[in-house]
């Protein structure tokens, strides 16, 4: 068991080095500057062990509130302190709030409209029938 | 050598060598050597034996012992004997003046044995007794002390829980004994084991500490000028923290930011900027609550230009809150004059708000910089506001050295947030939780109000606590660095307090609760899944202070420190 969860971890800690390493390439290519290797592992570890930190607070956060599920409110709690990764998030979190909202009204609709023409329906049939 | 023991009382050393001297032949061929080195091993030796009290151990090893002494007394070829002496006459005098130095020192021995024979008469009764107690002498540590004594220098503002007290006034007792044995160096080995602690108390006035004086406070007036105080729009600044290192003023963003935070939603712009701008840490010089819309934005403009450069500085201003722009603009003035120039824009603007509060102000240095500065930038409109805040608040302070820095904020944008009046229960819970949290070092004492200049007591809580850090340094610290360490202190316990209210809000609640505290103290690493929060409190609370502090968290919030 031991052995697989540090498997796990390798193979975590792989991916993540990964995608720094694309992240980093993409910077590189867009300012003109190298990022040597060490700057790409460092960066990598820094980032995995920021990742369980999170991991911990937004469990911390979730448990604070007396919920079992960690929620919006909880990222944004471990956001708080980055104003522009604040700010970034709780706009997406309104997009997202907003996109639930028009879906739910879309389907809204969506049943309204069914509704009326099955009854619409139901009234043409009733009709032809009397007819 | 033949011993004779006599099955009377137990064969003390003494004795024993006296009846050495007595039976055993004199031996010449070296006679006029003294035996420095030889009296050494003797009261070396002599020590030990007398530790063990087993008589037939000692006997033995005493035999064993005086014998290899007698012996090798008469064979050394010591250097330098002192004066004509024999070993013989040496021992005698030993024996009759009990040197009672300590195995460690063999340097108070030597000193011993020459002196022995001028005072044996007076020493003859005392001897005898303290042959006894045999400990190491005190001056290693008498040693030490001095080194650390400079920088324990000041202090008169720390402040004695009763238990060091009792403490000291028992080595206080003890110093007379001292003083009157002092020429013989038995008064040293008499100490209990209290006594270590004497010379770090004598010598560190710095540690000793004051009990608390409490004086009346006028509740009713705190809490007018509390509520009077207007709200401010603050230009908010960036933190520290801020991933963007150019950002703009989130003038327009932070408030949409900070009302989509778990907080009771804020209503109107000025009271988002609000908690936006105590966010923020800088909200320009502290000018939040009583500048009116345009000298915000002149100082808005500023503020920009500080932005960049993340100077850490206009924190300060914003922590005074409600009891007026002065003692912060007075402490951030401070601090602009020894920081950096790059904050010349923001200091100029400070300095000008702080030739208001110059005439109580009670730093020359102050005065000074704000004199240089006086016709700048918005002066005129940083006095008309400033005028108002003076009358506004003339008494009731701010001032506990923990508890007021956040509490202020935490008022204030509690007010500003929650129309109702949640201030007074909410930031009583805060000064139990804060107390609790903190080692008790300062017990805040409540002032009279008015009698001192407004920024007091924001800087002294700080004041008190670099000084503890320069004192821990153990070298002398720049006054730059003290000055850089209360702010950093500032911004801490700002952000500290910050954090409670955000857990607070972020469970549904008002008021801040011990589990708030958990939670933080979690964050920080010190409470875990291993030590949880009550070890904590048993680790570092001892019931002393927790009585200290017990005044303080019922007081209501309205606690001062002592100037």
């Amino acid at each position: 068991k031991e052995e697989d969860v540090l498997i796990l971890l390798q193979r975590l800690k792989a991916a993540v080095h990964y995608t720094v390493g694309c992240l980093c390439e993409e910077v590189s290519s867009d300012k003109d500057m190298q990022f040597s290797k060490q700057t790409i592992a460092a960066i990598s570890e820094v980032t995995f062990g920021q990742c369980e930190n999170f991991a911990k607070d937004l469990e911390m956060f979730a448990r604070h509130a007396k919920r079992s599920t960690v929620n919006t409110e909880d990222v944004k709690l471990l956001a708080r302190r980055s104003h522009s990764l604040l700010k970034y998030i709780t706009e997406k979190n309104e997009d997202i709030a907003q996109l639930n909202l028009e879906r739910k009204a879309k389907k809204k609709k969506k049943l309204e409209d069914e509704n009326r023409n099955s009854v619409e329906l139901a009234e043409a049939g009733v009709e032809e029938s009397e007819n | 050598m033949a011993d004779n023991f006599s099955p009377d009382s137990e064969p003390t050393t003494r004795t024993l060598l006296r009846r050495v001297l007595d039976t055993a032949d004199p031996r010449t061929p070296r006679r006029a050597r003294s035996t420095r080195s030889g009296a050494q091993r003797d009261l070396l030796e002599t020590p030990s034996t007398r530790r063990q009290r087993s008589q037939t151990k000692m006997t033995a090893r005493r035999r064993s012992h005086t014998a290899a002494s007698v012996d090798r007394l008469a064979r050394i070829q010591a250097s330098g004997h002192l004066e004509e002496q024999t070993p013989r006459t040496l021992l005698k005098n030993i024996i009759l003046t009990a040197p009672e130095s300590s195995i460690v020192k063999p340097e108070a021995v030597v000193k011993l044995v020459p002196s022995p024979q001028v005072v044996q008469h007076t020493r003859r009764e005392s001897s005898r007794g303290s042959l006894e107690l045999q400990l190491p002498e005190l001056e290693p540590p008498t040693t030490l002390a001095p080194g650390l004594l400079a920088p324990g220098r000041r202090k008169q503002r720390l402040r004695l829980s009763e238990f060091q007290q009792g403490m000291d006034w028992g080595h206080l007792s003890q110093e007379p004994r001292e003083n009157a044995d002092a020429s013989s160096l038995t008064s040293s080995l008499n100490l209990t084991f209290a006594m270590p602690l004497q010379p770090q108390s004598v010598k560190r006035p710095g540690l000793a500490r004051r009990p608390p004086t409490r004086r009346v406070v006028d509740v009713g007036t705190f809490l007018q000028d509390l509520r009077d105080t207007s709200l401010a729009v603050a230009p908010p600044d960036t933190v520290l923290e801020d991933t963007q290192p150019f950002s703009q003023p989130l003038a327009g963003h932070s408030p949409s930011v900070h009302h989509s935070l778990p907080c009771p939603s804020p209503s109107g712009a000025k009271e988002v900027e609000g908690p936006a701008s105590r966010r923020t840490w800088s909200s320009g010089p502290g000018l939040q609550n009583n500048r009116p819309g345009k000298p915000a934005q002149l100082l808005a403009r500023k503020v920009e230009e500080v932005e960049a450069l993340a100077v850490g500085f206009p924190n300060i201003s914003s922590i005074s809150g409600e009891d007026g722009v002065e003692p912060l603009q007075n402490g951030v003035g401070e601090e602009a004059e020894e920081s950096m120039e790059e904050s010349m824009s923001v200091r100029e603007v400070e300095k000008a708000a702080e030739e208001q509060g110059s005439a109580r102000a009670e730093e020359p240095e102050g005065h000074t910089e704000v004199a240089e500065a006086a016709g700048s930038l918005g002066s005129i409109e940083a006095k008309e506001p400033e005028g108002s805040s003076e009358d506004e608040d003339p008494s009731g302070r701010l001032a506990s050295p923990k508890l007021a820095p956040s509490t202020p904020e935490f008022l204030r944008t509690r007010r500003l947030q929650s129309p109702e009046p949640a201030p007074p229960p909410s930031t009583a819970v805060l000064p139990s939780e804060l107390p609790k949290r903190l080692s008790a070092r300062i017990p805040p004492r409540p002032r009279i109000p008015g009698s001192r200049p407004r920024q007091d007591p924001y800087k002294a809580g700080l004041n008190h606590y670099a000084k503890l850090f320069s004192f821990y340094a153990k070298m002398p610290m720049e006054k730059k660095a003290v000055e850089m360490v209360e702010k950093c202190l500032d911004k801490y316990f700002q952000h500290l307090c910050d954090d409670l209210e955000v857990f607070a809000a972020h469970a549904g609640r008002k008021t801040v609760s011990p589990e708030d505290l958990e939670l933080l103290l979690r964050r920080q690493g010190l409470v875990s899944d291993q030590v949880s929060l009550h070890v904590l409190v048993e680790r570092h609370l001892p019931l002393e202070y927790r009585q200290l502090l017990i005044p303080c968290a019922f007081s209501g919030n309205s606690v001062f420190p002592t100037q």
